[in-house]
């Protein structure tokens, strides 16, 4: 046996000798970090590409200090770095008492201190630092062969402008969403939340990216263990690089091999806002609009911040349909099978008939109609994503119209699973959270296969492995299917099927215990309260 | 060590204790009290209530040990141990038992070609998946369900009103009383079962003072929805069928559900009965799958996958051996009546008793 | 510990993917079955056997309209359902579906000669529901469920339409297995089962236009039968029936008239709006006797006879007038049922169980002998008539 398999390893892979294994940057990079700075040093670093801008000049002080000032071209604002950097030193102070008086020991405290105006500028000392700052848009001057260097933060690079969000658009709120720079979306925020218990915490993650973080919560309201469980977990994140959410999201989720989605996103500052409020903690990531809010649980990803802005009454309506359509998503399909090819007796006989009649001269068994049709399905919604948008929708809808209508016509599926396929395709985009709408498309195939093979009780076994997992998911500790179960009560009726009008939800949700109300009238009111 | 909280524990109370009682129960107490059966229904599931509340006194004394533990402490190793056996050997049956039951009704009603093992197969890896998550999610599992059980069974009770023969429930009591006795000690083995499963979870009980209180409310609470849901629906049979079809009716309950018909186009309903009665089910057994482990684990120390595997096995090798429905039923009945019934009545007495005796001598 | 677990995941996914391959059970593709509407149960032949009528109907791709559903009947001789249900699975197209069976049709001399056995199937048989319908037919029930009717339906559906229509004219009694069943078991009450006939063109003063020359096409829900147990002992007429429904407490709406009863010249016709009926189980000198409390409120719709106009004192006189006749209208068809009753020794109102429950004592001492006390036992009519209104206008429109 193990020499079957080592033959099959002298196969497969291929000799070490052939291969010249590269060390990756970042390998000699960690070494220079800690040591102290030198110009020339960041210039030889950098000087590889050519976007980076290295402009030297003379301070005449009572030593002659050759400078250097080094930003990248294209995210630096060359207009501040004019007027506050260059025009000051060369022009305007040329001959000043001050900087007849600069040396190289002091030059850059007394620059730093006296000469220069701008609000932004920091003393750094190491060369991780200098290198850090150039590349994130930063201005670096270096004073002759001093080790300590002056960073201008003058960040200005191209970006769109703030507009709504095209995945979370509501009619009756807010139209602002968040941005690709991290700093744009802080003060987004900042607006919505102007207290000092709104804390950001800031982190750089990936080696390479050295992408910005900031971890953000309400002070006293989030539930510490949460905000220092989710601080550790980032902090154990080691990855060359990080683009995009998902990135941390398969890092510091709780069950990555589950379907389901752990954490909750939003691009709306308002959103954040009240999920902060509700003492959750954001993580907003420099480069991406888009916000991650942990805990999540399962019933949020039902809800819409629009519930929060319409009337009780028409909450009420939009949350059964939202409920009513996921269930439909998930079911209608395995239940068409699972009724049609073992449990006709169900079938009231006008029915029974009509559907047999639909499915005459049909080939194939339910099962394996179903499973065609949701394949196609998937494959258009697929094709539809990647056609430039006015192209992409129409193609999804028509196409799948189109084809089933030609199908049916052709004698290859039955009008009802059309009818079927069409309805659970629409009611997925009643679910407002795209990964929990993804998840149910995942799921929805197993259960087809149970439904065609065991009828009910392969749904009913498939349903009830699929509560199993929910209820064993955690989401930062804080169990996935709260507040059904573990029973809340006063959440679960309060804000998850319907909501309550906001002097009713006196109490912060039951998932932190914190004591004061948080809505309801100041002093006494006629009426209610 | 995993905790559940007082709320959990009366709905996983109750739904241990409903388990699939709903089913045979008419039949059960129609056959031994008559017209009148259905009124020793809660009476007879009301025997749970002071056992219930001994097994939480012995909890009160002995915080986080199950009631094996506590016999040893309290009749001395041997016999303690000798109570574990059985204790494991009465609920390990039983479980399988319950198993067999499970796979049976399915595919009596619903899907007859289908071979039994299948069905066995899929009740076993829900257990067993339930098992191997932990007593938590068991809770929660059953927090969930429980509630759909009990509308399902509202439901099953409601629409089939329309269908209720005038008169059936007279007369009443028109064999006086002793026939009702007859049916409570049918019923008795049904809450005494509960007990078993509570003196397995007794270990993972909160035990504070607050939190004992409700835990006794909450062995109340259960016992009454129990006990009130199923004299419903042994009612319900008796008003629509009549006492002799509801003894004779193996499945009443299913049949009740397929004679519900609201305006002619619900129908077929007893679809979401058997699903929810598979929850049940799975509830059920899997409380006597943890029973037995727990056996295991505090007799003889043994723990782990693989032995978790090897009762899963035995569960599925009893169910195997009744391949009969009739035998099935006769078996449980049999394995009611002469082994639940004393074992755990004399037991937890003798327990609480030698507790208290000790308590008040002050040792 | 995450890596056994994975393994053990993919393990009981592997032993699950090789289930399933090995092929579903009990499947079956819903446009391969042929639905089981209604049976029949004759004699057959040979002695110990049943002539068994299965009645499918068989649903076709109709093009632009949907279905299209064509009927097929046969009927075959066999000792027991199961047997036929073979024979008929030969020549059968697609697979017989018991599970939308609605009708079961008995015939006279089934009837006659129980047929208990041939419904053991009917209420053991899980795809069955209790909620079908029993009838009886005169003749054989073979050439009911082979008629074709005037209307494009199979006479099995057409049945069960009919007696779903029951509440609306109350004059024959739904019977469905269930309640057949729960019947039986009382031991005491006589079952009883409404009837059908075929009825040709001119049959009973109804006439209607016919294809065929001869042909019946039309069945008609009338009356009822008696049983002793399973076996048919006879049959009651239409009144008899009537008098059953109202004594049973089975009236939910139904079309009523003074004619013939000659209590005044003005004759009435009207709805039953609302009855009730309830039972008294009362001791008078030492014998325990039924009391029946009819109660029934009902709205005039048809006044004939009437030669003047009225004012309005005399109006309503002649409504009270009305609520006698009527009430005697009821007692007299109340009457006839226990008269019939008291002729078969059958005790298909369900006396004694109204004795059952309001004195079991006595009812103890009596029910070894209940068929023989059926004969004299006293029973009382108490009939209550209300108007409720009547209709559009008070007085009729005269000629002077």
């Amino acid at each position: 046996m193990r020499s079957w398999l080592k033959m099959i390893k002298e196969l497969t892979i291929r000799p070490k000798g052939e291969r010249q294994i590269r060390k990756s940057p970042t390998y000699s990079y960690d070494e220079d970090m800690n040591k102290p700075l030198s110009g020339i040093k960041v210039k030889e670093i950098l000087s590889g590409s050519s976007d980076v801008v290295f402009r030297e000049f003379i301070l005449q002080g009572k030593e002659r200090i050759p400078c250097l000032l080094v930003a990248v071209d294209g995210m630096v604002d060359k207009n501040q770095l004019d007027l506050f950097i260059l025009k000051p030193l060369m022009v305007d102070l040329a001959g000043h008492p001050e900087v007849a008086q600069l040396t190289l020991a002091n030059v850059v405290d007394r620059t730093l201190q006296s000469l220069l105006p701008g609000l932004e500028f920091k003393k750094i000392s190491k060369m991780g630092e200098a290198i850090d700052a150039i590349l994130s848009g930063d201005a670096v001057i270096f004073f002759g062969d001093s080790m300590e260097a002056l960073v201008f933060g003058a960040r200005g690079w191209e970006k769109r402008a703030v507009a709504e969000p095209i995945t979370e658009t509501i009619v009756k709120g807010p139209h602002e969403g968040f941005m690709e720079t991290i700093r744009i979306n802080t003060s987004l925020l900042r607006r919505k939340i102007k207290h000092p218990s709104l804390r950001m915490i800031s982190l750089k993650l990936g080696n390479l990216t050295n992408t910005d973080l900031v971890v953000t919560y309400m002070d006293k309201i989030a539930s510490p263990d949460i905000v220092s469980e989710v601080l550790r977990r980032l902090g154990n994140i080691k990855m060359d690089g990080v683009l995009g959410n998902g990135y941390i999201e398969d890092m510091i989720e709780d069950n990555p091999y589950s379907p389901f989605p752990q954490m909750a996103y939003t691009e709306r500052p308002d959103v954040l806002a009240g999920k902060l409020l509700e003492g959750k903690v954001g993580i907003i990531l420099d480069g991406t609009p888009i916000v991650l809010v942990v805990p999540a649980t399962l019933t949020q990803f039902l809800n819409v911040n629009e519930d929060y802005y319409q009337r009780p009454l028409s909450v009420i309506l939009f949350r059964f349909v939202r409920y009513l359509g996921a269930f439909m998503a998930l079911l209608a399909p395995s239940i068409y099978i699972a009724v049609t090819t073992f449990h006709q007796e169900i079938i009231p006989t006008d029915l029974l008939m009509s559907i047999s009649a639909g499915r005459q001269g049909v080939p194939f068994p339910a099962l394996l109609e179903a499973l065609t049709m949701m394949v196609v399905l998937e494959i258009l919604q697929e094709a539809g994503l990647r056609l430039p948008k006015p192209i992409g929708q129409t193609i999804g809808i028509v196409g799948a119209l189109i084809i089933g209508d030609a199908a049916v016509k052709a004698s290859l599926v039955s009008p009802l699973m059309v009818i079927i396929v069409g309805l659970t395709a629409v009611a997925n985009y009643a679910i407002p959270y795209y990964d929990l709408s993804i998840a149910v498309r995942l799921i929805r195939f197993p259960l087809m296969i149970l439904a065609g093979t065991l009828g009910f009780f392969g749904v009913t076994v498939g349903l009830y492995v699929i509560t199993i997992h929910l209820l064993s998911l955690r989401s930062f500790g804080v169990p996935y299917l709260s507040p059904v179960s573990p029973l809340h009560i006063r959440a679960l009726l309060q804000d998850t099927f319907v909501r309550s009008p906001w002097w009713a939800l006196k109490r912060r949700p039951q998932l932190i215990d914190v004591e004061e109300p948080r809505s309801g009238w100041k002093g006494k009111r006629k009426g209610r309260g | 060590m995993e905790r559940i909280s007082t709320h959990q524990f009366m709905t996983l109370g109750a739904a241990v204790l409903m388990g699939a009682t709903f089913l045979p129960v008419a039949s059960l107490v129609t056959g031994v009290g008559g017209r009148d059966g259905w009124m020793s229904v809660l009476p007879g599931f009301a025997v749970g209530i002071p056992y219930g509340l001994m097994v939480l006194s012995l909890v009160e004394r002995y915080p986080h040990k199950n009631l094996l533990q506590i016999s040893e402490t309290l009749f001395g190793k041997w016999i303690g141990k000798i109570i574990g056996v059985i204790y494991i050997l009465i609920t390990g049956y039983l479980g399988g038992l319950l198993l067999g039951q499970a796979g049976e009704i399915y595919q009596t009603s619903v899907m007859p070609l289908t071979p039994i093992s299948v069905f066995y197969l899929g009740g076993l890896l829900l257990v067993f998946y339930l098992v191997r998550s932990g007593i938590e999610v068991f809770a929660r599992f059953s927090e969930v369900i429980f509630p759909l059980i009990v509308i399902a069974l509202v439901l099953d009770v409601g629409l089939s009103i329309p269908r209720i023969e005038q008169g059936e429930l007279m007369p009443i009591l028109s064999e006086g009383l002793k026939p009702l006795f007859w049916g409570g000690i049918k019923v008795l083995p049904f809450p005494l079962t509960y007990i078993l499963f509570l003196a397995g979870i007794a270990a993972f009980l909160p035990t504070g003072k607050q939190e004992l209180g409700q835990l006794k409310t909450g062995v109340w609470r259960a016992v009454f929805l129990v006990g009130i849901l199923d004299t419903l629906v042994a009612l319900i049979q008796i008003l629509v069928f009549g006492p002799t079809e509801t003894i004779r009716l193996v499945y009443g309950l299913l049949v009740l559900g397929k004679m519900v018909e609201v305006s002619k186009t619900v129908a077929g309903v007893e679809s979401l009965f058997l699903g929810v009665w598979l929850g049940a089910g799975v509830i059920k057994i899997s409380a006597f799958f943890f029973t037995a482990i727990w056996g295991l684990e505090t007799v003889f120390g043994l723990k782990g996958l693989k032995w978790d595997l090897a009762v899963g096995i035995v569960f599925l090798g009893i169910a195997l051996q009744f391949m009969r429905g009739p035998s099935l039923i006769k078996e449980i009945g049999l394995l009611d009546d002469y082994l639940v019934l004393p074992f755990v009545s004399v037991w937890i007495l003798t327990l609480w008793g030698v507790a208290r005796w000790k308590k008040g001598a002050g040792v | 510990m995450k890596r056994t677990k994975l393994k053990m995941g993919l393990g009981v996914l592997l032993i699950a993917c090789i289930l399933f391959l090995t092929g579903c059970w009990g499947k079956r593709e819903v446009e391969n079955l042929a639905p089981l509407i209604g049976v029949g149960i004759d004699l057959g032949q040979k002695p110990g056997t049943y002539l068994i009528t299965e009645q499918f109907s068989i649903p076709e791709k109709g093009g632009e309209t949907g279905a299209e559903i064509q009927g097929r009947t046969f009927s075959v001789e066999a000792s027991n359902v199961r047997e036929a249900d073979e024979k008929i699975s030969k020549i059968a197209y697609r697979k017989p579906f018991m599970g939308s069976l609605k009708v079961i049709v008995i015939g006279e001399d089934a009837a006659k000669a129980g047929f208990n056995d041939i419904l053991d199937f009917a209420q053991r048989f899980p795809e069955f529901r209790r909620s079908m319908y029993l009838v009886l037919t005169k003749g054989k029930a073979q050439s009911i469920l082979n008629l074709k009717l005037g209307v494009n339906t199979s006479p099995a559906m057409f049945i069960k339409n009919n007696l779903e229509k029951w509440e609306t004219i109350s004059t024959y009694p739904m019977v469905n297995l269930g309640h057949y069943l729960t019947v039986l078991s009382r031991k005491s009450t006589a079952p009883i089962i409404p009837l059908v006939k075929s009825i040709k063109s001119g049959d009973g003063g109804i006439e209607y236009k016919t294809e065929r020359k001869d042909g019946a096409e039309e069945i008609q829900l009338e009356g009822a039968g008696v049983l002793r147990g399973d076996r048919l002992v006879d049959f009651l007429t239409d009144e008899e029936t009537k008098g059953y429904m109202w004594l049973e407490n089975d009236v939910i709406h139904r079309l009523i008239d003074t004619v013939g009863i000659e209590e005044s010249k003005v004759n009435f016709g009207g709805k039953v709006l609302k009855s009730t009926t309830k039972y008294n189980v009362k001791g008078k000198d030492g014998t325990i006797g039924l009391e029946y409390q009819i109660k029934a409120s009902i709205a005039v719709d048809e006044v004939m006879g009437l030669k003047e106009q009225l004012s309005e004192t005399e109006w309503v006189d002649l409504m009270k007038g009305a609520e006698k006749s009527f009430a005697k209208v009821i007692q007299q068809e109340c009457e006839l049922s226990i008269k019939r009753e008291r002729e078969l020794g059958l005790d298909f109102l369900g006396i004694g169980r109204h004795i059952e429950q309001k004195n079991p004592a006595y009812w103890k001492t009596v029910k070894d002998q209940w068929e023989q006390k059926i004969a004299d036992f006293p029973v009382s009519l108490n009939v209550q008539v209300t108007i409720h209104n009547s209709g559009m206008s008070s007085s009729s429109p005269t000629t002077n």
